[in-house]
């Protein structure tokens, strides 16, 4: 009879013996393949955190002559790293008219001087998204009526409720805004939003009357970009602010923009953001680091309660390897047969495993899922605005975390365990092959 | 022979198989019990990823509420200003990790000669402070701090200035400038010493900064004195529209922002009436989520890892059991009762676990940190306590049990003879 045989009949007339093998190697390789995916995702989550956590750098173009083009921005976004969130920012002076050139009336009583030819002008403020503008997000501003620019083009402009009520503006009306240098850009705008301060404006008193909160206009990019350079169409701006995926990656990000050329860096300043970065930095990757000593520690204890538990089984097979050896079969052969047995099962065990851990990872996967959509369900029920919840998940633009069982981490589970297999059998069979069938048979309980 | 002494006998003559159960019980339970650090260290670094997004609520004058009066500079609000008996009281709420005020002074600096100080634009900017780490210059990036230390509440005389001023004008760290608020109104002359000099990150030039006061001011010509030593600039100064109007305090753990809120707002010498308080965890709502999403996966790793290890015992106890079919026919031919049998079994593994599961608990002390250092990463957080002790031991031992109980039930269905029958 020869080895092979003699290894599938063992396996097959010892159901038992075999089964719980099988059912041995297959939870360790299980419970292996499940912490690789659960580590896979767990960097995911940890790259969405770093990306929530908006590093970004911001580009001073405001010397440029001609301001960042729009062929320079998309060269900046064609960069390795970008989130592709970005915020795009013009600031100019401009002289308010009414839609017939008579030039329309600021707030002048609470300004601290009102320079010459800025009798009728104010500041013109213009944001790819006038919601994400500093005003409205730290300095208190609120629409009152009307909708936020959000296009780059469209000449529309959000005007002061005090500013409307000055000069008997309202939503849909149209002014002229024309600029303060004297080259005669003039442009015909609407009103689309009438906006009010909730705080009030501390530096009055000490502000020229353009900066007064009353008599800022906000408008979209190529309204800002006409007035500032006289370009129809391809609006530049003064100001960037790139969002990037990893802030740790800024530095490298604002070298690669430093390269770009056709433009006159030195003349720019470009600055980091990222101090919501640093300052979580520490103890995010405290965090990665648990994740990986939990891998590395189950691993470890993994490989050893697999050897200890071939070398106990191979044990209680004492008797049955002396009376082979007594039976003339040579060592080598009865050695090949063991490992036959434990890699047969170990095969089927890992090709099951496959199946077991990718089952255990989608129930992990679809159950961070439901705590996500709970969650978003959740905001639209505060709010009642659909609209609003969905935007600020996809705002972020985080990458879906997905447990799966990578081919890799199967591969290496392969690897490690077949050897592993072996390798105990192996060592485990030595101290019994060391012996001849007499000593083995006699010492027999 | 009783069966204590048959356990026993047992378990020293089979040694070596006594040792790999050993093993495999120590190799099991270490596993799990670092298991249970992982996921403790695990929610406290969470919570200290947290605490970095600088979640914090603002209190305010809540100047609707409060009557409204005409002075020289226009109309002023007359609401009362946030005292520094309510700022540390609202401090001493548990959960707050620090705070910061602002009382804005313009005052005009001179050095030990009695010189005004040089710099490029006339006027300065100074944030009377009690901890200006938590001012949000610092907080925001835009400053930081690169000499000397921050001010601190018990500091009475501090000052931290920027690089270029001290470059300007030969400062360094200890030396003493006189801040003069308004000579004419005969405003003390406070003494400062310089005790850390920022530097400036932020882009001035960048529009986007002018909206206020602060922003006609150059950044080199912003300061940051002790609040004792801003009160005493103003002393004198008789005017009413001078006070702090916000205070801002951070909390630890951002999650409970809203319940320490509440906690505040349960002080009843405050009247809540004339100050509003305004929440701030921007930060913190953006990385929540993701933040959330690792806790779960960690949280569903260790409790693979435990289910997994029960499961490897009971299979390895059966495997155990099983093999002595024969010995287990044999004890009950010579007239052992059953019962007799299976707790010499439990007694038996009960010994083994009795040894093990101390020495796990040594040994899962090490394993973490030991495999951390091995690859350059710190363990400090994982830490083994005697509770995840006791439930690994107690679960642990019902477990063994069963699994015994279980794993003998085939040997027991059967008569001695039918036993010793099927055996090979």
């Amino acid at each position: 009879m020869n080895l092979c045989k003699r290894a599938f009949l063992y396996s097959t007339r010892k159901k038992g013996k075999t089964l719980t093998l099988l059912a041995f190697l297959l939870v360790m390789a299980t419970l292996m393949l499940t912490c690789f995916s659960i580590q896979s995702a767990t960097e995911t989550a940890n790259s969405n955190i770093k990306k929530a956590l908006l590093g970004y750098f911001t580009i001073n173009g405001k010397q440029l002559e001609g301001g960042i083009t729009e062929e320079v921005r998309e060269q900046i976004l064609g960069i390795d790293g970008l989130s592709g969130r970005y915020t795009l920012r013009s600031y100019s002076y401009a002289e308010y008219c009414d839609a017939q050139g008579n030039p329309l009336a600021i707030n002048t009583e609470e300004a601290a001087q009102i320079p010459e030819g800025y009798e009728h002008a104010g500041k013109i403020v213009a944001n790819s998204n006038s919601q994400d503008d500093s005003y409205f997000t730290e300095g208190g501003f609120e629409l009152t009526q009307g909708e936020p620019i959000t296009t780059e083009g469209g000449n529309q402009v959000l005007i002061h409720e005090k500013f409307a009520q000055r000069n008997g503006l309202s939503v849909g009306d149209t002014m002229l805004l024309k600029d303060v240098e004297g080259k005669n850009r003039t442009i015909l705008v609407t009103v689309a939003g009438i906006f009010t301060n909730t705080k009030e404006q501390d530096s009055i008193g000490i502000a020229p009357s353009y900066d007064l909160y009353d008599n800022i206009v906000f408008t979209d990019l190529s309204t800002a970009a006409s007035l500032l350079y006289g370009t129809e169409d391809g609006a530049s701006v003064q100001y960037g602010d790139f969002y990037v995926d990893n802030p740790d990656e800024l530095e490298r990000i604002m070298d690669e923009v430093k390269d770009i050329p056709g433009v006159a860096w030195e003349d720019c300043t470009l600055t980091r953001y990222d101090n919501d970065y640093q300052n979580a930095k520490e103890s995010l990757e405290g965090l990665q680091n648990i994740v990986f000593i939990a891998i590395a520690v189950v691993s470890v204890i993994c490989f050893l309660v697999l050897a200890l538990f071939l070398t106990l089984r191979l044990r209680g097979r004492i008797h049955e390897t002396g009376i082979y050896l007594a039976m003339g079969i040579s060592k080598g052969s009865v050695l090949l047969q063991y490992l036959l047995e434990v890699v047969l099962v170990a095969a089927i065990a890992l090709v099951i495993s496959f199946g077991t851990s990718t089952v255990i990872s989608h129930q992990i996967g679809s159950s961070l899922l439901s705590q996500v959509t709970s969650e978003t369900y959740e905001t639209v029920d505060l709010t009642g605005e659909n609209e609003a919840a969905e935007e600020s998940t996809k705002d972020l633009n985080l990458a879906e975390i997905e447990v799966a069982v990578s081919g890799e981490d199967y591969a290496m589970v392969w690897a490690f365990g077949m050897s592993l297999c072996v390798a105990s059998t192996a060592l485990a069979a030595y101290p019994i092959m060391k012996m001849k069938p007499k000593s083995i048979l006699s010492q027999m309980s | 022979m009783n069966l204590g002494l048959r356990a026993i006998l047992y378990t020293v003559r089979k040694w070596k198989k006594t040792l790999l159960v050993f093993f495999l019980l120590l190799a099991i339970t270490t596993l799990v019990l670092s298991g249970l650090a992982i996921a403790d260290a695990q929610k406290e670094q969470a919570e200290k990823v947290r605490g970095t997004t600088g979640a914090s609520f603002t209190v305010e004058r809540n100047l609707s509420t409060g009557g409204w009066s005409n002075g020289s500079g226009g109309s002023y609000s007359t609401q009362e200003f946030i005292s520094e008996d309510v700022i540390k009281e609202i401090a001493s709420v548990d959960g707050i990790a620090g705070y910061d005020a602002s009382l804005i002074v313009h005052e005009d600096f001179f050095n030990e000669d009695g010189e005004a100080l040089k710099t490029e634009r006339y006027g300065f900017y100074s944030y009377g402070s009690y901890n200006s780490e938590y001012n949000a210059m610092f907080l925001s990036g835009r400053f930081e701090l690169v000499e000397g230390s921050h001010i601190t509440e018990d500091m009475k005389n501090g000052l931290i200035i920027s690089r270029d001023l001290a470059d300007w004008n030969g400062l360094e760290i200890g030396d003493t400038l006189t801040g003069i608020y308004y000579s004419e109104s005969n405003t003390p002359a406070v003494d400062m010493e310089i005790v850390g000099i920022f530097d400036i990150v932020a882009d001035k030039d960048d529009a986007v900064n002018l909206y206020d006061n602060a922003s006609y001011f150059d950044y080199s010509n912003y300061t940051f004195c002790s609040m004792e030593a801003a009160e005493g600039l103003l002393e004198g100064w008789g005017d009413e529209n001078e006070g702090i109007s916000e205070a801002y305090f951070y909390v630890s753990d951002a999650a409970q922002l809203d319940s320490v809120i509440e906690e505040v707002q349960k002080i009843s010498s405050i009247n809540w009436n004339n100050f509003n308080i305004t929440t701030n965890d921007e930060v913190y709502q953006n990385i929540s989520s993701a933040l959330s999403d690792t806790e779960t996966l960690i949280t569903t790793l260790i409790v693979v890892i435990t289910a997994v290890s029960m499961v490897l015992i009971t299979l390895i106890l059966s495997m155990s059991i099983r093999s002595r079919k024969r010995e287990t026919g044999i004890l009950l031919a010579v007239g052992i009762a059953k019962p007799a049998v299976i707790l010499q079994y439990v007694l038996e593994t009960l010994l083994i676990a009795a040894v093990a599961f101390p020495l796990a608990y040594l040994s899962s002390k090490q394993v973490a940190g030991a495999l951390g250092t091995l690859f350059g990463k710190a363990a400090e957080n994982v830490i083994v306590t005697p509770e995840h002790f006791m439930l690994v031991a107690i679960v642990g031992g019902i477990l063994l049990v069963a699994a015994v109980l279980v794993s003998s039930i085939s040997a027991l269905r059967l008569k001695p003879r039918q036993i010793l029958a099927q055996m090979e």
